[in-house]
């Protein structure tokens, strides 16, 4: 098991190049001077050559690219172009308020989603069920940013319950992790219920019924750790694309976190932040794969690592 | 009253006296604003909003009042020299920075030359070296600026926000790059904090050399992004004043009773450039069939939701020796009869360029593109975002194979007067890639006038030249004057003395929380 730990984690340093490479291509590719874009439309060539210098944008892109490489091995990812910080400082920043964020959405909508899969599932096609499938599909087919000004309009401006827009203090967790966690939530039930209702058919399942076994132990012993394979892997990709920080919800609640960062920086195109988050992303989506893989063997012990 | 109940009530008062808790509430203030600071330094900030936020702790030698009028703040009077190049000016006395530093001619030698030497690599860099040669301390209140060239706009460049005095020990202290961390000026407001990410936050400076000023405690400025939850903050009473406010919103937040929405005049100007130097545009009489054929009052009620007044000229009002000329006419029937006479009786296809990609872009290029389609110009709609458009027209490099036509896009004078309202649009020299002339427009009478007006300090005379100016292009025609815009804003009815100035900057001397 260690060896497989060990192992793994040395693999991702070749992924992490190639991930590296094919950002900074990629953003070095996209229109649009950042120079000229730093500078301000008031700005004459001298200032925006000086800012060029100031940026070093000037130099032949290999050596942009050896200088951007260099610096990543020592733990520095240069400066953002526009507020002229420490990338790490900018991104470390965001990273802990889209975390907790991701974190208090994942909680809630794991618990309400597989509670409701798990219902459905079992009271298949009664009432309980139609309930439970309609609260799914309208938390999918619900757009977040309709949902989160919603909310806001009702639990913020109406009723003044809850604060509208910053990340201080848990009262303004509320809003925004039952606007992201919707969806999760709803693509949650979903995956349980159908796994759930595979499993409820198989013949492990008749065998312990037909032991004289209460329907509660039959579900919750039998059926549930079966049936969380599938459901793990999609909680780790969901948690993953959360991580990413969410666009529409981090700008409709002013969250401090990494999406507005990342929009901000694609305006601007401030090459260093891009490159460090779609870095920091890639990082994020390998390390979450190995803990899913590693929860495999937590959960049904004949999986083996090799 | 009972003696339990008054021992209380007095140990209370003894609690408050001990913790100096003061008589009346803090009052402090939170700005909800449009997007985060770049930077704190004036010098190497670009854009209008960190330049309004860096009022708080900054002053120039000149500023301007709510209306745009320029106003001596540091300066006690100036004299120029006959011929225009030698500016010597007088400082007030008694004023100190916040760190205790006092203000003195060597503050003013210090930041201009540290914004023209080009090893600082500041934003600003251009807008001061075209035309400072040299700044000297002549006595401690008195410096004297000598410029390159005659340049009667100079006050004025003294009175942008860009222009302020940093104390010259923090300059030294945190050097060229960190002061924009810890920035030190003489305004009204002392740099408390800047969460980058949350807010900036300055509190009152106790020594402020203006008495009586500031009247509240302190200011929070705090980016909040998306427009509809700044419309919320200010219902739920978390921020006293925002800027910019959606149009959609004003009619919710009029209703509100302690609320107060309000447009202000500006000096905004949206217009079409078209470019002279491509067919069909090389022909005045198509650019003025364009002209003839939009409908500036549905452009301002469609596309700015009646937040728009039609452009009355191509300086609007507001901006010094700005002209009124007139709104140009809507007139299909003429619109057609010229394009006949150009050689276009049945229209042409071109492209439709814009800026901005926000939404009033797109229902303005929308209201264009229908209008013209009336006299048979079939054009096609692309809104750029700011990389795309600065590679497809701000940096172009080539004005032969400049692929702009017609194009949406706005300016406001950021010095309040006629020069940096025409010369960076309209003037030969400021073709792509050197400023923003997209018209790509060349008339040797403007470029006259313009440098006349600049090298005289005749008043008259120079009015002469800018009317004269604006009359040409109007009748060149290179663009089509669309609307200038209004500024819509909202504000705590508890809140006073915080206006939106012309240009979109704030001004708050006065500021007070009742």
């Amino acid at each position: 098991m260690l060896q497989y730990l060990i192992r793994r984690l040395f693999g991702l340093i070749p992924t992490l190049l190639i991930v590296g490479i094919l950002v900074f291509l990629f953003v070095h590719l996209l229109p649009g001077d950042p120079a000229r874009l730093a500078a301000g439309p008031e700005a004459t060539p001298e200032t925006v050559a000086l800012v060029r210098q100031d940026l070093g944008l000037d130099r032949p892109l290999p050596e942009q690219f050896l200088r951007f490489a260099g610096g990543v091995l020592h733990g520095d990812f240069g400066r953002s172009l526009r507020t002229k910080r420490p990338v790490s400082t900018e991104i470390g920043e965001r990273f802990w308020p889209t975390f907790g964020l991701t974190l208090t959405s994942m909680v809630w909508s794991v618990v309400f989603g597989m509670g409701i899969g798990i219902v459905s599932a079992v009271w298949r096609n009664r009432w309980p069920d139609r309930l439970g499938m309609t609260l799914a599909v309208s938390g999918i087919s619900f757009p977040a940013f309709a949902l989160g000004m919603a909310l806001m309009e009702i639990f913020a401006v109406q009723l003044n319950w809850l604060p509208s827009v910053g990340a201080d203090t848990w009262r303004h967790y509320i809003l925004p992790s039952l606007t992201l966690g919707a969806a999760v939530a709803a693509i949650m039930a979903r995956f349980t219920r159908s796994s759930f209702v595979d499993i409820l058919q198989e013949d492990y399942v008749r065998t312990a019924r037909a032991k004289g076994l209460a329907e509660s132990v039959v579900i919750v012993k039998h059926c549930l750790r079966n049936a969380l394979i599938p459901v793990v892997t999609m909680m780790g990709l969901q948690f993953g694309f959360l991580l990413g920080g969410s666009i529409v919800v981090e700008v409709v609640f002013n969250w401090p976190g990494m999406g507005r960062l990342l929009v901000d920086a694609v305006d601007m195109r401030d090459y260093p932040v891009i490159q460090g988050l779609v870095l920091l992303f890639s990082l994020e989506f390998v390390l979450i794969n190995l803990i899913v893989d590693v929860l495999y063997a937590v959960i049904n012990p004949t999986i083996r690592f090799r | 009253m009972k003696p339990l109940l008054r021992s209380l009530a007095l140990s209370a008062l003894a609690a408050c006296t001990l913790a100096a808790v003061p008589a009346q509430a803090a009052k402090d203030v939170v700005f909800a604003v449009a997007s985060q600071f770049t930077t704190t330094d004036p010098y190497d900030a670009n854009d209008t909003l960190s330049q309004a936020m860096a009022k708080s702790f900054y002053e120039g030698l000149y500023g301007f009042d709510k209306d745009m009028k320029m106003i001596p703040v540091l300066a006690e009077s100036y004299t120029v020299s006959g011929d225009g190049l030698v500016y010597t000016i007088k400082l007030k006395h008694g004023i100190k920075f916040h760190d205790g530093t006092d203000f003195k001619a060597d503050a003013v030698k210090v930041n201009l030359d540290r914004v023209t030497n080009p090893d600082n690599k500041l934003k600003r860099y251009g807008l001061y070296n075209n035309n400072i040669a040299k700044t000297e301390v002549v006595d401690d209140y008195t410096a004297r600026i000598t410029l390159k060239t005659p340049f009667s706009a100079f006050l004025n460049q003294l009175a942008h926000p860009a222009t302020v005095m940093i104390s010259p020990t923090a300059l030294a202290k945190y050097g060229n790059k960190d002061i924009a961390f810890h920035p030190v000026g003489t305004g009204p407001f002392k740099f408390l904090e800047w969460k980058q990410t949350d807010y900036l936050k300055v509190v009152k400076n106790e020594n402020y050399w203006q008495k009586g000023l500031p009247k509240v405690d302190s200011i929070t400025w705090k980016p909040v992004i998306d427009s509809n939850s700044r419309a919320a903050v200010m219902q739920t009473g978390e921020a006293q004043f925002t800027y910019p406010l959606p149009y959609e919103q004003a009619e919710v937040l009029k209703a509100k009773a302690d609320l107060d929405v309000v447009a202000a005049p500006s000096i905004i100007m949206r217009y079409l450039s078209m470019n002279t130097q491509q067919k069909p545009f090389d022909n005045p009489k198509v650019r003025q069939a364009i002209a003839y054929a939009i409908n500036k009052d549905a452009v301002a009620k469609i596309a700015f939701s009646g937040y728009a007044v039609p452009a009355d000229g191509i300086v609007p009002e507001g901006v010094e020796f700005a002209a009124k000329l007139g709104v140009w006419p809507y007139d299909l029937a003429k619109a057609k009869q010229l394009l006949a006479e150009a050689g276009y009786p049945n229209g042409f296809e071109t492209e439709l360029w814009s800026a901005y990609n926000h939404s009033i872009a797109q229902k303005l290029t929308q209201v264009v593109q229908q209008q013209l389609l009336q006299v048979g110009i079939k054009t096609k709609i692309t809104l750029f975002e700011a990389g795309q458009r600065v590679e497809m027209v701000e940096s172009w490099q080539n004005p032969a194979t400049a692929p702009v036509r017609i194009y949406y896009t706005g300016w406001s004078s950021s010095t309040g007067e006629a020069d940096w309202a025409i010369r960076p649009l309209l003037g030969s020299e400021s073709w792509p890639p050197r400023l923003f002339n997209t018209a790509y427009y060349k008339s040797e009478r403007v470029d006259a006038d313009l440098k006349g007006a600049l090298a005289t300090t005749d008043q008259a005379e120079k009015a002469r030249l800018y009317k004269d100016a604006q009359e040409t292009v109007y009748r060149d025609t290179p663009w089509v004057p669309l609307v200038v815009e209004k500024l819509l804003s909202a504000k705590s009815k508890k809140l006073t003395g915080v206006y939106t100035m012309p240009d979109g900057s704030f001004d708050f001397t006065e500021i007070d929380l009742h």
